[in-house]
């Protein structure tokens, strides 16, 4: 069995604790957050045949008070960074926040989300922002934790390519 | 001749040719042969080929050191050889070096030997006098075990429930074992849960960001956490654990670096590899039944509850005999020419004083129908008078007695009658034996009186018996015929048995020719009273 350690990051309200409730059952309430800063779940799936541990870190969001710990990144082996379409300013956040986990944690596979899809209309990402991330060279996806779209994606796709990665380690 | 010129014509062309070629040459390739000449020169020239290699050293270490393990295997012997020659020449370099973390080092193991310490002192006082560590104790030194060993196998008051193995970097679970299912489903949740947590100690509350969190109490469960570089042991124990078991989770952690350090350090999320440490673990979950925890006190009931009896029983006891003391001092009092002055009641003894007519009764009769033990009663009585009238009458009846048992009677040689000069002895007598009479009636006793008839040493005995006889026969017959009952009256000779004055050897034989009295005084069965 694979296990493997994802952190959830972006600032604060943009959803990410959302978007693992969306994915999981959650055995910890999240009035842990509050307490030690990180919520802890766990989620199985199945890349190319083979049994993998989706262990999601959801980090407490960063604010002007609060920012990431480094400890709690550690060990990870991908993440995930998540932004909220209906502010503009929390994918600035992202793409700083980015810098910030690369440098911590060397090159991993992250994926880049911009949560709210369902709220398109009052966005204020535009399209101009989206080719930002595209000449990055950034894999992204636009989800939403409230109608579930792209969620799975997220996950799934995620794994297979730390697992991928693995594998080229290897040879 | 036009065969040389032609051969001069011939040389001086091809030199002319070489000439161009040459020329043509330089101008082709001239630069790449003088840098082919620069190259030659740099890689025969040592020192202008370690500069070059300077430039790029740093990063082929860098490029090797991401791609395996070799390099730092190669280098490790010299890393090591350079330490001990930078040692062996200048050991305060080395000294200063280390001098800042120096402190924090020896003060952090100081601190954990002295907890150590304390904690296996505290533990040794705890058994210190208990029976069970004394069979401990025997135990080892008879199968030549060490005492914690011993201690271990035998502390039955704690159990390791759950074991974890976590990768310290990751967070992620590397083994679990639980020695019941079902108290905790999610260990890698749990896992992760604990690392998260122990970095949100340290940086709370650690001074020092090295410092790790080792104990947690959650209820009845005691959290043991074991670190290594690497892994993290963590320990799910309910009860009293006794210290040696931190030496247990040590020793696992040591060996789990030993025996998987290379598999740790490249750990990628793949846990089959390290299916092995369940043997580490296995060897951590020690300790006795639950059950044995809740101690029974049914032995200390039991003692209390015969204490209680035993109490209980000496109470009752105590009672009865002081009822007993009360009922016979009660008695004493009541009884006349008996005044009781002071009693005691002491733990094991009782005491009464007071003072006591001789004629009283005797108060160990009494105690002797008390029940009470009678060396148990000191009793201390001064003699003294009773004006009670009964003891009066004694008084006098004693005083009668006295009077009439001094009475003699004489008579002449071989003779029974009694001489005319004793009549008035006689009448004496029978004075006394009528008063006498009326007082023991008074008092309810019956009066005997026994006359013995006596002889001289002289003559022969069977004569002497008879005379005896006679004489004793002479007064009671006197005294019948002066009134007083027959039935009162015995009599006896008995010869010269009796000699008045048995330890005189010479003395006026006519003494001895005599007739006495003795009185005795019977408790008449109808009236009670004192014996006599």
């Amino acid at each position: 069995m694979i296990q493997k350690k994802i952190c959830m990051v972006g600032s604060f309200g943009v959803g990410k604790t959302s978007l693992v409730a969306r994915y999981v059952k959650s055995i910890f309430s999240d009035k842990y957050f509050t307490t030690l800063g990180v919520k802890i779940d766990k989620k199985s799936l199945s890349v190319e045949g083979e049994e993998v541990n989706l262990m999601l870190w959801d980090l407490a969001g960063e604010d002007a008070l609060t920012q990431i710990k480094p400890m709690q990144l550690r060990g990870a082996s991908g993440y995930i960074l998540v932004s909220d379409g209906c502010r503009v300013s929390t994918l600035d956040a992202a793409i700083d926040l980015q810098s910030r986990v690369e440098a911590e944690l060397g090159s991993l596979p992250f994926t880049c989300v911009v949560n709210k899809v369902d709220l398109r209309d009052n966005w204020e990402v535009d399209d101009a922002a989206l080719d930002r991330l595209r000449t990055l060279g950034w894999s992204f996806l636009l989800t939403s934790a409230k109608s579930g779209v792209g969620v799975e994606a997220l996950f799934q796709s995620l794994a297979e390519r730390m697992v991928r990665e693995k594998k080229i380690d290897a040879r | 001749m036009p065969l040389i010129r032609h051969g001069l014509a011939d040389s001086l062309e091809a030199a002319e040719a070489e000439e161009r070629l040459r020329q043509l040459r330089a101008l082709l390739i001239g630069p790449e042969v003088e840098q082919i000449a620069a190259l030659q020169r740099r890689l025969d020239d040592p020192r202008l080929r370690s500069e070059d290699l300077s430039a790029s050293i740093a990063e082929a270490i860098a490029i090797r050191s991401r791609q395996d393990r070799k390099l730092q295997s190669a280098l490790q012997p010299l890393i090591e050889e350079a330490l001990r020659i930078s040692v062996a020449r200048d050991p305060a370099m080395l000294a200063t070096s280390l001098f800042p973390i120096i402190g924090e080092a020896v003060r952090k193991a100081v601190a954990h030997a002295l907890q150590g310490m304390f904690d296996s002192l505290n533990l040794v006082l705890d058994r210190g006098l208990s029976f069970e560590s004394w069979r401990w104790r025997l135990e080892a030194w008879r199968t030549g075990r060490s005492f914690g060993e011993v201690a271990l196998t035998h502390s039955l008051s704690y159990r390791v429930e759950q074991v974890f193995l976590i990768h310290r970097e990751t967070g992620l679970l590397l083994g679990h074992l639980a020695f019941t299912t079902g108290i905790l489903e999610n260990a890698d949740l749990v896992s992760g849960m604990l690392t998260a947590v122990q970095d949100f100690v340290r940086d709370s509350f650690g001074r020092m960001k090295t410092e790790d969190l080792e104990v947690m109490e959650v209820g009845e469960f005691k959290l043991w956490l074991q670190h290594g570089p690497l892994v993290l042991l963590a320990a799910v124990v309910s009860g009293q654990p006794p210290p040696e078991l931190r030496q247990v989770f040590e020793r696992e952690v040591e060996a789990i670096h030993r025996d998987f350090g290379p598999a740790l350090q490249a750990f990628d999320g793949d846990s089959s590899a390290f299916e092995a440490t369940h043997a580490n673990l296995q060897r951590c979950l020690l300790g006795g039944q639950r059950a044995r925890l809740r101690r029974s006190y049914k032995a200390v009931w039991t003692v209390a509850l015969l204490l209680l009896l035993a109490v209980a029983a000496l109470a009752a006891v105590r009672i009865r005999d002081n009822r007993r003391w009360t009922r016979y001092v009660d008695r004493l009092r009541s009884e006349p020419g008996i005044v009781v002055i002071g009693e005691q009641r002491h733990w094991l003894s009782y005491a009464v004083t007071g003072l006591r007519d001789p004629l009283a009764v005797d108060p160990r009769l009494l105690l002797a129908g008390s029940k009470l033990t009678e060396r148990r009663v000191v009793e201390r009585w001064e003699p003294y008078q009773s004006l009670d009238p009964k003891f009066e009458g004694m008084r006098k009846l004693d005083l009668e007695k006295a009077a009439l048992e001094r009475q003699v009677l004489h008579f002449d040689l071989n003779l029974a009658q009694l001489p005319m000069s004793q009549f008035n002895v006689l009448e004496t007598v029978e004075d006394e034996i009528t008063s006498l009479r009326q007082i023991a009636d008074a008092n309810g006793l019956q009066l005997r009186i026994e006359i013995f008839g006596h002889t001289d040493r002289t003559g022969k005995e069977d004569r002497n018996a008879q005379l005896s006889q006679a004489r004793a026969g002479t007064i009671s017959t006197a005294l019948i015929q002066r009134g007083i009952p027959s039935s009162m009256l015995t009599v006896s000779g008995v010869s010269d048995r009796s000699p008045q004055h048995a330890a005189i050897e010479t003395y006026p034989q006519e003494l001895d020719r005599r007739v006495t009295f003795k009185v005795v005084l019977l408790q008449n069965p109808s009236s009670p009273g004192a014996p006599r």
